[in-house]
């Protein structure tokens, strides 16, 4: 899934060895002083500012790493790569560290101002890094949005060639043959009438069902929630929706996340022999999460064609599309939408 | 029979204008928006009035809304909701009320016209016309195990023809049954759902599709 554990046992145990570690340091700090003043007094040179100072930086060094891996997607939310804000908390670390040895060796010529420069060019160069690289994620999605619009209207195209036009090109075959038939041959005429009547309900019914491919109209009408109601009505399998939205989303955002419950219910039914599928809707302040779980077999096709369509949707709004789908099951789908207030 | 027609395309409105009228049915107005409707119908009263779902300004379910208004506003007044596709909540919401003279039906319904035209006559003097897709969605959304599934096929097929709205001469015909028959499958369905009987036609099937609504719903 592509994810950090967030496991709340494992934050327990990262932040009980932290406590141990400054309880150490700190009792080192204290033995160090003692031994210090009882040996040449408290008005002799404070030789344990030394040790104390590297013991300081290893806890400082401790205590970013267990920022910067407990929550990455905060760094993620910042546009800031994991590596960059470790890179940034070493480096005020390490210059926080020459300015203590500067004074510590009694001051004189401000002579850390050559490494902390050195420290910043640094950062400032990975800081470029990270934003080229972030161009060129988005360039890359910028151009899969274009080509996932482009195939839907090929395919749209493609549905109404062969569908609707061709039904009313047999209706007006139909028609016309009906109209040559009238003064002859009624009865014949009459079927054929008949017969066009029901190609009409047809190429209804397909344009009705392309039209609910593209934005359903219940979507617009009511929301999301409705949308996926009017899905589970539709569904073969028993389908549990449970629902947290305060407000509602954007247009694109609603239509995505329709979308993954729509595919998701769609492989559910056809491909997992699922008996039971649940849906999660969940809005917080800036992402609506929609989760689709179901008890099928799993192995879903992570690299076919609907799932890969639903990555680009997702993606092209800046969001993400988690798929977990072991052989045996359960199947979830996870998506990640961003949406501002 | 006076009737009032809401629809926005002026394609559409002069041929369904056309068709009730040479069916016998006296449309008194033609509207394409919802405040237009709502000001006929409550001024001139008619026995039906026909609106499409999709009506202005945002041509969303403006039509839907002035239907459930109506209900309140003018009860006098029959309501056939008409629309390109078809939605359970939607036909939940028009039914809430429980009361009979209400319908909802694809527009592809109306290309049988002697069916549709039934359907109006029936949805004007108080009975109900829903469309078989939306009847489907209800009778598939049902707890396994539940009163529906103690029906025998028969008594399914009847209980979806009922839901639609047919009299029991319309089911007797479409089954090729006595009425007879029909009356014996209808009491076993209402013994089997535990529903109370009544001799009126029309009042049965809203208890159908009050059962059928309300299992719908639970799950």
């Amino acid at each position: 899934m592509g994810e950090v554990s967030t496991d709340p046992r494992v934050h327990l145990k990262r932040r009980q060895l932290f406590r141990l570690h400054t309880a150490i340091s700190g009792g080192l700090a204290v033995v160090l002083l003692i031994i210090w003043v009882v040996t040449s007094g408290p008005f002799s040179y404070p030789w344990p500012e030394w040790p104390i100072l590297f013991f300081a930086m290893a806890l400082a060094v401790h205590r970013l790493f267990l920022v910067v891996f407990e929550n990455p997607g905060r760094w993620m939310k910042r546009r800031m790569t994991t590596g960059f804000a470790l890179h940034l908390g070493v480096a005020l670390i390490l210059s926080a560290m020459v300015t203590a040895i500067w004074v510590f060796a009694g001051r004189g010529y401000f002579w850390p101002v050559w490494p902390i420069l050195s420290f910043a060019i640094a950062l400032a160069i990975h800081w470029l890094y990270v934003l080229s690289r972030r161009i060129e994620h988005l360039e890359v999605r910028r151009s899969d949005a274009v080509e996932m619009q482009q195939s839907d209207l090929s395919r749209i195209e493609r549905d109404l060639h062969d569908g609707a036009q061709a039904r009313l090109v047999a209706l007006g075959m139909n028609l016309g043959m009906a109209e040559q038939k009238f003064a002859t041959d009624p009865d014949g005429a009459r079927l054929l009438v008949s017969e066009a009547r029901e190609g009409v309900g047809d190429a209804l019914k397909e344009l009705r069902d392309l039209v609910r491919g593209i934005r359903p109209p219940v979507l617009a009408d009511r929301g999301l929630e409705a949308a996926i109601s009017s899905l589970v009505d539709r569904s073969p399998i028993t389908v549990h929706v449970a629902s947290h939205i305060t407000s509602r989303p954007t247009e694109p955002v609603e239509t995505a996340a329709y979308f993954v419950v729509a595919e998701a219910l769609t492989n559910a039914a056809k491909h997992a022999r699922a008996n039971r599928i649940d849906v999660l809707l969940n809005r917080t302040d800036n992402t609506l999460q929609v989760e689709v779980t179901d008890d099928g077999r799993g192995g879903a096709d992570v690299a076919g064609h609907g799932l890969r369509g639903l990555r680009r949707r997702v993606e092209a709004l800046d969001g993400h599309l988690f798929v977990a789908s072991p052989a045996g099951g359960p199947t979830v789908i996870r998506a990640e939408l961003p949406c501002g207030q | 029979m006076r009737a009032v027609i809401a629809e926005d395309l002026a394609l559409l409105r002069d041929g369904l204008t056309r068709l009730l009228r040479d069916n016998g049915i006296d449309v008194i107005a033609a509207v394409d928006n919802p405040t237009d409707l709502i000001t006929t119908v409550e001024r001139e009263q008619p026995e039906i009035a026909i609106v499409d779902i999709r009506l202005p300004p945002t041509f969303r379910d403006e039509g839907l809304r002035a239907a459930i208004e109506l209900r309140q506003s003018a009860p006098e007044t029959s309501i056939l909701v008409v629309s390109q596709y078809v939605e359970r909540s939607y036909a939940a919401e028009l039914l809430a009320d429980g009361r009979g003279g209400i319908g909802y039906l694809l527009k592809d319904r109306i290309f049988d016209v002697a069916a549709f035209v039934d359907s109006v006559r029936r949805v004007a003097a108080g009975g109900t016309a829903l469309d078989p897709e939306v009847v489907a969605q209800l009778v598939s959304r049902r707890r396994p195990g539940g009163a529906l599934d103690r029906l025998t096929p028969r008594e399914q097929e009847v209980l979806a023809l009922m839901a639609e709205g047919k009299s029991n001469a319309g089911l007797a015909e479409k089954l090729v049954l006595s009425t007879g028959a029909i009356e014996k499958h209808i009491a076993n369905i209402f013994t089997k759902l535990d529903l109370v009987a009544s001799s009126n036609e029309h009042r049965r099937v809203l208890a159908v599709l009050a059962h059928l609504n309300s299992q719908a719903n639970d799950i």
